[in-house]
């Protein structure tokens, strides 16, 4: 058979929808975060601090993001109508209800005396617990979203929701080291850097080993592996995210965790800021070359494989009138 | 209640764009939207490789995963088995169109004209873009209806009326006595990708 033949690339999910995937992932691996610092005590205040500042904004600009892209965003109130058989309806319920959760936390931790109350300090505990359940919720759902579409064979993998909630885990990671050493000013008052750093180095294996496996399993399947290859040939996703998104926060984050051995801290700052940015440009990169590689299937039938026509998004130049006088 | 569905003839299909061109001037599609298509396949290697003419429209499946994905309930389908887009219920999230795995459903920005170069539209363009925007929209999924108002008036979709072949048929899937329903019988209609699981309701009849 003729390998040449091959699907189409989906050109109606943009940058737009890119942006909404990081923003929702961020916000919930932020927040997880977040709320399970927030449980193992107030030596990690300030990341859950900045962990529940990150989430609800990132959240909020994720979801104008997704209503930007709508054709009728004036109709967006009535995405969650069918909640029982389409994923982005699910998608809306589960992230309003962590919009609500990641936003009542941060109220009634920064803004309340609620928590230092044996009462107010259950209901936030029981606040946060929901909150991780949406938020490990909205990090999956960026994954099945695209997981569930039918059309598009290199996303119709179970791994994807398993890499994005990875990628969302460690962009959440990433935003709450930065926001902590910006908001502190020093990264030697950023407690526990070691164990975050050390966190960071396996939560990027992980998703090192989460891609390798999804690009594996694309590989056995004819419509996926076009659609992979066409991602490794990408120099965004070999540069942009394997280098600069994986590859050097990795080292980076060793870097620190080796010069933070004797107890010393100072002048790891600069190097932080940059892994974390790094790993967050990373986590933006992975989402839009996925989306940009995904392709049609191709139509078979009885041994004959067809192409799709082209569907132009600009006229062909160079035909035509002339234009009016 | 008819339970309408076709039958493409792929021996007779000889690719003459026709059936594209009828479905462009009744519904008229802007640049770039297709609903009915034509699609080309080769099979063999040199010399032993035979070309093939596919064409292709929605294929109104019994289980449409545009309709399953559709977070809006825009996307029904009716007692007729047609599946067809409400334009005021659909936010335009294109979930649809990720969903189908025939390619069958088009989303529009914008109705922009078929000559280049920033040309102003023809009076002829503007016509097709008030028809489109009043029947279909803009900024909603789109898709191929079998010609709805075509068929409500006792006609066949356009495409089906145009090919010049005969290789078109549409009709009565649930009529036992429908030339539908006895080609699909007498000469095994396949359908496109049967794997998908959508069953869709345009059945193929093989080349020899």
């Amino acid at each position: 058979m003729d390998p040449k033949v091959n699907g189409q690339l989906q050109h109606d999910w943009g940058w737009q929808i890119a942006i909404y995937l990081f923003l929702g992932g961020v916000g919930g691996g932020a927040y997880t975060i977040a709320a399970l610092n927030h449980f193992l005590g107030e030596s990690l205040e300030l990341s859950t601090t900045v962990g529940l500042w990150i989430a609800f904004p990132a959240l909020l600009i994720g979801t104008l993001f997704l209503i930007s892209d709508l054709g009728s965003p004036s109709r967006a109130f009535l995405a969650g109508m069918k909640p029982g058989t389409s994923w982005i309806a699910r998608g809306t319920w589960i992230i309003t209800a962590f919009m609500v959760m990641s936003f009542l936390h941060l109220v009634l931790h920064r803004f309340t005396d609620v928590g230092q109350t044996t009462g107010g300090a259950v209901v936030v505990n029981i606040i946060a617990v929901a909150g991780i359940v949406f938020a490990i919720g909205t990090m999956a759902y960026t994954g099945i979203l695209l997981g569930a579409s039918k059309g598009i064979p290199f996303w119709r993998s179970g791994v994807v929701p398993v890499v994005f909630v990875i990628s969302a885990t460690v962009t959440g990671h990433f935003a709450i080291m930065l926001g902590t050493t910006l908001f502190s000013g020093d990264a030697s008052t950023l407690i526990g850097l070691r164990t975050m750093t050390l966190e960071a180095v396996g939560l990027v294996v992980l998703e090192v080993l989460a891609i390798l496996f999804f690009l594996q399993e694309a590989f056995r399947f004819p419509d996926a592996r076009e659609s992979a290859e066409r991602i490794l040939r990408k120099r965004m996703f070999i540069i942009g995210y394997f280098i600069l998104g994986l590859a050097a926060p990795l080292v980076l984050m060793l870097i620190v965790y080796r010069s933070t051995a004797d107890g010393g801290v100072g002048g790891n700052a600069t190097v932080v800021v940059i892994g974390a940015l790094l790993g967050l440009m990373g986590g933006l990169i992975l989402r839009q070359a996925v989306l940009i590689c995904g392709a049609l299937p191709t139509l078979n039938m009885a041994g004959f494989k067809f192409r799709r026509i082209h569907r132009p998004k600009e006229p062909k130049p160079d035909i035509g009138m002339l234009p009016p006088q | 209640m008819p339970r309408y569905g076709a039958v493409i003839d792929l021996k007779r299909c000889y690719g003459c764009y026709a059936c594209n061109m009828a479905c462009k001037t009744a519904n008229h599609t802007p640049p770039g939207v297709f609903w009915s298509r034509l699609l080309k396949g080769e099979v063999g290697t040199f010399p032993n490789a035979v070309r093939q003419a596919l064409p292709v429209l929605c294929m109104h499946c019994e289980e449409p995963s545009c309709m399953e994905v559709c977070p809006t309930g825009a996307t029904q389908k009716r007692d007729d088995g047609i599946v067809i887009v409400d334009k005021d219920k659909c936010m335009g999230c294109k979930y649809c169109i990720m969903a189908c795995p025939y390619g069958a459903r088009y989303s529009v920005e914008k109705w922009e004209s078929y000559f280049p170069d920033g040309l102003p539209l023809s009076p002829l363009e503007e016509f097709q873009k008030k028809a489109w925007e009043e029947k279909s929209g803009i900024g909603v999924a789109t898709k191929c209806d079998f010609c709805l108002d075509r068929i409500t008036e006792g006609k066949e979709p356009a495409c089906f009326e145009a090919c010049p072949a005969n290789a078109r048929i549409f009709g009565d899937l649930d009529d036992p006595n429908s030339e539908v329903s006895i080609l699909i019988k007498k000469e095994r209609g396949q359908v496109l990708n049967p794997e998908f699981g959508n069953e869709p309701k345009v059945y193929y009849l093989l080349p020899r």
